[in-house]
Formats: C-alpha cells, structure tokens, sequence
C-alpha cells in the first residue's frame, strides 16, 4: 500500500496462517519428529525408538542390545550432526514465519519460505534414509548372526519384516505437524495466488 | 500441483498406518479347557520330571493339568524337607570341594530298557560343580550323587544309552586336567586346556554309578548330546561349539567358523579298548554319595582315580561331523537313523544320516582333522537341510509318527517338520523364546506323541505381575492332529531346561507310601516309644525322640549344658501313608526336619543361651497337631542338672494358682 | 484332659456293653444295629465282626506263649505309643480288657483295615468322637494282627 504495488503485500488470510505456521514449528521442538516401532513375539508391549529434533530416545538401549547380535552399530544421540543443527534449522524456520507473518509481510517472502520448507523436508527424508542404509547394511562381519544376503534397513515410511522383528516406520507428533505446516503453507501459497486478480483491480 | 504431492504423501502415510499387522494374539481352541481339565481326585496322565536350573531341584508336574507334584531336592539344599541339613542328607551335598549347597540343574533322562522308558530312575545333572545324580522313582528322592574330575560345566549330561548302560558327562569348558598344574595363563588355551567325556556306567539291578572311563579330547565347548538308538545304538553324538578355541568374549570369538563340529563316539569301540586295558589310569579326586534306604542315611566316598582314553591315539573312536554355526542340541530320532543338529546361529537345520556316516567313515570320505580327530565331509554326513525354518533354532523332539519339532529361540515359536522330506508342516508362536521342549518319551525309540511341552525362558504378560522378578513358563500343546494347538501355560520352579515325561502307570504303581519302621536299620532308631531315651556321650547328647500323633517322647528333656552338642534323632513310628511329622526347635540354625513314616532324620542342634527351647511338630498331623509340643531345658556349662527326660508326667502344681 | 478321660473311660464301659450309640441317653439294651443308621442298605453289616479279610478266628484256649511275645514287640514298636496296657486311656483307650470287649476278628480287622471301619463301624465311630484322633493303619501283616491278639489276651490274663 505505501509504495503502489500492494499485491506484493501478504493478505490478513494468509499471514495469520503463516503465523500459525510460526507457532507450530515452535512446539514442533519440544515432540517427537519420527518414531520407529519394533514388534517381535518377546516382545509383546513392542519397543519404539522417537526421534526428537535433538536426541534419540524410547527404547534404544534394548534396541542396541539386540542389534549387536546382527552386528548392527549401536545408535548414539552423539553420533548424529542432525541432532545438533535440527533444532536451529526448525527455529529458523519457525522465526522466519512469524517473521513474515508480523515484519516482512511480503509475497515474495512466503514464497521463499514454502521453497525452503519443501527443500528442507526433502532433504531430510534423503538424509534419513542414508542413515537406515548406513546403519542397515554396515555390519560387524564378527557379529554372532549372519544371514547371507540379509541386510536391516528398516523401512522410510511403513511397515518391513526383519527376521523376527516388524518394524514400522512412522512420522511422530512433530512429523505430523511438520506436514501440516508444509500444507498449511500450501494453502497460504494458493491464496496468494488466486489473490492476482486483486493486482490487476488496483491497477 | 504441490498441493498433490503433499495430500499424496499423506494419503500414502495413512494407508501406510493401516498396513501394520496386528497381533495376532493367541487363538484357543474353544475344547482347550476340557484338554487340560483333570477332575479333582482324578489322576494325571502323565508325570513330567522338568529341571530346575539355577533352584538346582527338579519339579514334577502332572499332564495335562500342570499341576505342580512335587519338587525334590537334588542339588540343592531344601530347608522345607531338610535336604542337606540333616545329619544324614548333608553328605548327599559333599564334593571334592567341600559340601556345596546349591548347583544350577540343567537336564534330565529317565532310564531306559531297549530304547523305551521304564520308570526306574531319573538322571539330572549339576552344572556348575560337575554331578549327575540319580533320583529313585520309587521314592522321588535322589539316591546317588557322583561328582565328576576333569571338567567344569558338566552341560552335555545326563544322557543316557539305549539300555542305560551308561550315563555321559560333557565338559562345557575345557580345562587343563585335574592332575596337571592347572596355574598356567588363560591365553594358553591351546596348548593346556582340554575337554573331556565321561562315560558314568550304570549297574542294571540298583542303578549304582561308577566312572568306566573318560574320553580326553582337545579344547573346546561340549554342548549337548543323545544317545544313537536302533542301528545307532553302540554311538553317542556331542555337539560342540567355540572350535576356534576362544578364551575371551566368546559371543564373538566362538561364533566366527560357518561350521563347528558334531562329536560321533563310538563308545562300544572304546568299551573295548577299555576292556583291553589300554586306558590310562590318572590320579584324580572326585566325591561319590550314596543315599541308603534301609539306614536312611547317606555316605560320602571320596574316589581317587579313573580311567582315560586320549581320543588321539585311537583312529576310530571319534569322528567329527561339521554342523553350520555353534550347534545346541543334537537329537536322534526314533528310528535311530536321523540325526539332527541345531545351529543356534544357523539359518537351516542339517539332518545328518546315520547310514551316510557309516559310509563315510568306511570310504575315509574325510576333511582333515581336527585336533587329531578325522571330521568328515559335510555332505558325506548330510541326509538333507530344513530350509529356512526359523530363526535361532535350539532343541529337536520327536512325536514317533515321523515328524520332528523344534524350538526357535529368535522366532519365538515351535516348528513341526517331517523328517523324511524336510519339509516344513506347521509354525505356532510360543510366548517367548523357547529353549528346550519336550515330548514324552520324544528322545526315545517309542515316543508318546499326544503332548509337546515348551519351556519359555521370557515370561513377560503372561501371568500377574510380581514385580521384577517372574516365573518361567511352560506351554502345553496339543500335537495329536496335523496342527500344533496350545492348550495351557503354567509356570514353573526356577530355569526349565531339558525335561522328561512319562505315562503315569509305569510309576504309580511303584510309588513307595512308607517306609518299613521293621527294616529301618538307622543307627540311631528308636524302635518303639519304650526305646526312646537321653544318651548323653561327653559333650555329645543324643535325644532317641520317636514321633507318633500327637506327640514326641520324650517331650521334656533336662540335663543339657553350654557347649554341648545335641542330636535329635526322630523316628516317626506311624505306618500310614501321608503322615509324616516335622520336627524343630527354637534358635536352630539349619532347618527343620520332616520325617516320613517308619523314617529316623537327625537334627544336630548346639545351644547358645541358658533357657527353655520348645519343641515342636511342623507338619499338621491330627487334630491336635498343636498339642505335639515340648521343652528342652539348658543349663550352664558346669551345672549340675542331670540328664531326664520324660513324657506325660505333669507336675503337681497346684491348680489354685491359676485361680488367684 | 481328666474330663475327657473319664468319658473315654465311659465310653469304653458302654462299648462293653455291646454298641454304644450317638446318642447317650439311650439305655444299654439298644441294639446295636438300631444305632447304625449309616448302614441301612448294608444290613449285612456285622458290627461284632467289622469289616474286613477276618471272619472267624478261632482262639486256643491255652495262650500261645511265642505268638504273645512276638505280639508285644510290635505293640511296642507300633502301638504303645499311643495305647497303654491298662485300663488307661493315652491317646487311644487303654487295652485291658479289649479282648472281652471286642471279638478277635473285629479287633483284627480294624487294626488292620482301619480307615474303612473308623468310617462306618458304630464303636470305631464313638471312640473317634471321644479320642479324638483317627487311629492310623500302621500297615500290620495278617500276622502281626494276630500276634497281637495273643498278646492282648495275655495282657487280659489268659495263661
């Protein structure tokens, strides 16, 4: 409105549903992103393993325990840099929204951070399946079992037999809001651009 | 055109949520119930004898109820029953080590006549400290316990042949042997350490153990082992793990060779050479304990010597059949021709025939030695492999009608297979992670293949929670039809490991009730209330007590001073069945006795304080079980009260006393 | 105790009378198959002879002095505990006298087949309710029994 190309400006709409966006992604540091939930016959109660922006946690000392008879290397919070950088890539992307949301109020701004979003979200489901097939195939070739041609990278996302465990692979709290924010953003995204017309009415 | 993706990716996680399978949960047949139900009064099928492990007893059950019969006492003391607390039962306990209280009790083998169980004796084995013992069916008490030099975990024990002509003793660990400088360093394994299998003959008419012979072979683990059957008859087949001969982190470092080693022994081949004198006799300690039924006592021998047989200087005593990855159990079937191994680390199970081995060791179809000892092709050996059967295979048993069932620790569950074709012809869930099974009668030529019984080592939901600590649990399926049907879990005593069961009429009807009070030859019975007496011998003071419902005689005993030793040596006079008296006195620190019918038990007893000990009776006889009451009176040391003892003569205390 | 003692004593007095009853008040003349009113469709049952493998013992009228000292061994071995040679009464009744009480086929067979006649035999039965304690079968051979016999009519005063 101030300098004559008011469409470049975020509508009411769209930068409540930014903000939002921005809050989510601020309780999205204190939950679970993905869990990894075992089953075997002992193990009835079934065994689960969460990953949260900065730590592993859930079962994973009983985890380690019987990886080792397969050779698979134990799972350290330490081991992972993502546990380090999540936290901050998922506070800047919260910021920046609220960001947006209060301060840039820009078009351009929202299209940045959709393109950024997707890119991040990509990025890391590639990252987490390198991690599986790390973790899956590198195996101690001294570990007690040792089924030719077996390998244990468990599924991305669902469900995969792994001699006698099942495991099941599935986004956690925060997953779920991650992709909520993703399509929250989508929404805004099309709002803005069904909201061209307006340009041309002001002009 | 985003937005697709995105909704795509959620509609594919939501479906992806909704193909995880669900637990299967444990179906049961709706006629399970009536399966498992014995009316009360009515008697059980059959008697299962299951091993202890670490509470170092065996329990008895009753099929198919699950009733828990009796524990008895094996290795381990039994304060309940005064199991290695009693003057007599305590040198049951002696070893070469001393008298030890506890052991960890692993298997078990009835005896056999011709390949068939005939209800005469049990064998069980002590892990930690190597024993076998046996226990007499006839009383369900143990009667013999023989300790066992040169070896340390006596695991593969105590299988029996065909006959019972021998009982066998497998080293778990190699050791140096018992008469060498054993202080030698750890990491000199290979060149110090050996292995050792005993042969334990077997005297058919009382069961008396002795040692024949030992076979000395190189180092490694000896797991588990089965007697041949049949055409089989005269070998006994070890398996055998860590033939890398690792000392240190074996999980690892015994784990590493594709293959270890079946032990084929001919031991009627060695039963000759023995017979031809070509043993070495070697200088050894060992304790031998007899429990005497007549004296109602046990004798602790200490032998010194036993005859060995190094496997290297004869060429056809042993041979070595390679088996795929540390095998656990090895169990011939019925027939006595399949033989099978079951690698614990193994994705299949290798049944080796008989005949083939034969064959080979006719042809010298060899692959090297190993330790001296010829091992034979693998094919050479091999009958077939069960493919893909399961995960962590432990234990074989076999139902007689063809089929074999084994147990898959990793997988959880039971495996039926026919042993002609090897093919795989049910799988049920066991919940969780069995380690032995057992079908009556399923190690011998003529299996009862109406029950399997799983031994679980994880308990975990199944019962109600008692804290940390829960009991093991045993699951009784029903294998009469094609398909495997559980029909009831109960817990257990202890660790069940191997276990034995037989049909309850070739024991019931032995089954002793009392013992004769006319044959009781124990040096200290009191044959009649009128014999029962004080003897005091320096500072030994022997009470001749007898035990009739519902009293002791004597039951006031004086004269006993500071520094005495005191020996209550009960009889039980009663001649009826179930009616045993328990006897216990105040401040004793081993336990109480429990005296059967016609039975002398001896509690030795040395007082601490001056004062009045009551004495009473444990086991609620009669109606007035709590009048079998008395007192011994201590005095000082240097007093003067004489001994007196005495029964029914009530002072003259005024009764107005109690009126004031 | 003294109490129980004396209704023991009773009770033996009454049992010599041939039957005693549940019911106390009844007088001596009851017959003593009216007092067994378990037995009804066992009329068969002979309370003079009790239940069991003796029927009719035949007695010598001389004692047979071997037989009475055998007898008196397994009474102390099995017996004297609990039964005293006199009229006394220990834990069971004492045995003076038993011999004219009982006859020798109902003595055997409850010594030896003593559980089912503690169940169903009116005297076993009266002195269960006064003693108290069930008199245990101490597994006797067919000879011990009689040994005791012998010696339980010694210790009545036969020659």
């Amino acid at each position: 409105m101030q300098d004559g190309i008011p469409s470049q400006n975020l509508n009411i709409t769209t930068r409540v549903i930014t903000f939002i966006c921005g809050l989510l992604l601020l309780m999205v540091l204190f939950v679970p992103l993905w869990q990894i939930e075992l089953s075997a016959p002992q193990y009835p109660e079934g065994l689960v393993m969460k990953m949260y922006p900065h730590k592993l946690a859930g079962n994973v000392d009983i985890i380690n325990g019987l990886n080792h008879y397969i050779g698979m290397k134990t799972l350290h919070t330490e081991d992972f840099l993502e546990f380090t950088v999540l936290p901050y890539i998922i506070g800047f992307f919260a910021v920046f929204s609220l960001v947006i949301a209060l301060i840039l109020k820009k078009k351009k701004w929202l299209y940045t951070l959709f393109g950024m979003f997707v890119s991040f979200g990509v990025v890391a489901m590639v990252d987490f399946w390198r991690w599986e097939y790390n973790y899956g195939h590198n195996l101690n070739p001294n570990a007690a079992i040792i089924v030719p041609g077996m390998s244990y990278q468990p599924p991305l996302i669902g469900y995969k037999k792994l001699l006698n465990f099942g495991a099941y692979s599935i986004p956690d709290i925060g997953g779920w809001i991650f992709i909520g924010v993703g399509l929250l953003l989508l929404v805004a995204l099309i709002v803005e651009l069904k909201r061209k017309p307006d340009y041309e009415k002001i002009k | 055109m985003k937005n697709y993706l995105f909704l795509s990716i959620a509609t594919l996680l939501l479906a992806v949520s909704g193909c995880k399978p669900k637990n299967t949960g444990d179906a049961i047949d709706g006629d399970a119930a009536s399966k498992v139900y014995v009316a009360p009064g009515k008697y059980d099928e059959l008697y299962n004898f299951v091993s202890g492990g670490f509470s170092g007893q065996v329990s008895v059950y009753g099929i198919p109820s699950g009733r828990l019969l009796r524990v008895i006492p094996v290795f381990s003391v039994d304060p309940e029953k005064g199991w290695g607390y009693s003057e007599e039962t305590k040198p049951m306990l002696n070893t070469s080590h001393g008298e030890i209280p506890w052991d960890d009790q692993h298997h078990l083998d009835l005896s056999q006549t011709n390949g068939e169980t005939d209800g005469r004796w049990l064998f069980a084995n002590a892990n930690n400290t190597p024993r076998v013992a046996r226990i007499d069916l006839k009383t369900f008490r143990t009667s013999e316990i023989i300790e066992i030099p040169n070896s340390a975990g006596n695991h593969s024990s105590p299988f029996i042949t065909e006959n019972t002509e021998y009982v066998v003793a497998g080293t778990r660990f190699s050791v140096p042997m018992d008469n060498d400088n054993g202080d030698v360093p750890i990491s000199t394994y290979k060149q110090n350490f050996k292995g050792t299998i005993s042969f334990i003959s077997v005297a058919p008419k009382d069961g008396d153990m002795k040692i024949a012979f030992q076979l000395l072979l190189p180092g490694m683990n000896f797991d588990l082992s089965h007697s041949g059957k049949g055409p089989s008859s005269g070998w006994f087949f070890f398996s055998t793990y860590n033939s890398e001969q690792a000392h240190t982190l074996l999980e690892v470092n015994a784990s590493k060779r594709d293959k270890d080693y079946i032990l084929a022994v001919n031991w009627r081949k060695a039963e000759e050479y023995i017979k031809q004198g070509k043993g070495k006799k070697q200088v050894v300690k060992y304790a031998h304990n007899k429990y005497n039924e007549s004296t109602h006592s046990a004798t602790s021998i200490m032998e010194n010597e036993v005859t060995v047989l190094d496997v290297k200087d004869f060429s056809d005593i042993v041979y070595m059949i390679p088996c795929p990855k540390s095998p656990h159990g090895v169990d011939v079937d019925p027939s006595g021709e399949y033989i099978v191994g079951s690698g614990k680390l193994a994705a299949l199970i290798p049944v080796f025939s008989f005949a083939k081995i034969q064959k080979a060791i006719a042809d010298k179809s060899f692959d090297g030695k190993y330790g001296g000892i010829p091992v034979l092709k693998y094919e050479s050996a091999l009958y077939g492999e069960v493919k893909k059967p399961g995960l962590g295979p432990l234990h074989t048993e076999f139902d007689g009608k063809g089929n074999a069932y084994t147990t898959f620790f990793i997988s959880s569950e039971i495996v039926k297979w026919n042993i002609k074709d090897l093919k795989i012809l049910d799988r049920h869930p066991t919940y969780y992670s069995p380690g032995h099974l057992s079908i009556p009668g399923g190690d011998t030529r003529k299996p009862y293949g109406k029950y399997l019984i799983a031994y679980n080592k994880i308990t975990k939901d199944r019962y109600l929670p008692t804290g940390p600590e829960l009991a093991q649990a045993a699951q009784l399926f029903d294998i009469s039809g094609d398909k495997m049907k559980l029909l009831s879990d109960y817990p257990s005593i202890g660790e069940p490991h191997y276990a034995q069961a037989i049909p309850a009429e070739k024991l019931v009807k032995n089954s002793v009730k009392i013992f004769k009070l006319e044959d009781n030859k124990h040096p200290y019975v009191t044959m009649g209330e009128k014999n029962s007496k004080v003897v005091r011998e320096g500072n030994k003071i022997h009470v001749y007590l007898t035990a009739m419902r519902s009293h002791f005689s004597p039951d006031n005993i004086e004269g006993v001073k500071m520094g005495d030793e005191v020996y209550f040596h009960v009889t039980n006079l009663e001649q009826d069945w179930d009616v045993p008296h328990g006897f216990a006195i105040k401040g004793a620190k081993n336990s109480e006795l429990l005296v059967m019918p016609g039975e002398t038990s001896t509690l030795k007893w040395i007082p601490e304080k001056v004062g009045i000990y009551p004495i009473y009776c444990t086991d609620f006889c009669s109606a007035l079980h709590q009048e079998m009451q008395g007192y011994v009176r201590v005095s000082a040391k240097g007093s003067n009260v004489p001994i007196s003892f005495s029964l029914g003569k009530n002072s003259d205390a005024p009764d107005s006393l109690l009126n004031k | 105790m003294k109490k129980l003692t004396i209704i023991c004593s009773l009770a033996l007095v009454l049992a010599a009378c041939g039957g005693s009853n549940q019911d106390n008040a009844s007088t001596s003349g009851a017959s003593s198959t009216e007092a067994v009113p378990v037995n009804d469709s066992k009329p068969a049952y002979d309370p003079n002879r009790g239940e069991g493998k003796f029927h009719d013992v035949k007695l010598a009228a001389k004692l047979d002095g071997k037989m009475a000292l055998n007898g008196e061994k397994i009474a102390d071995l099995k017996c004297t505990s609990c039964h005293k040679l006199t009229d006394e009464k220990l834990v069971g009744p004492g045995w003076k006298g038993v011999t004219t009480r009982h006859k020798p086929e109902w003595i055997m067979n409850f010594i030896t087949n003593t559980d089912a006649m503690i169940d169903k035999d009116p005297k076993a039965q009266a002195m269960l309710e006064l003693c108290m304690v069930r008199m245990p079968n101490q597994n006797l051979s067919d000879q011990d029994a009689r040994s005791l016999v012998e010696f339980m009519r010694k210790n009545d005063g036969l020659k």
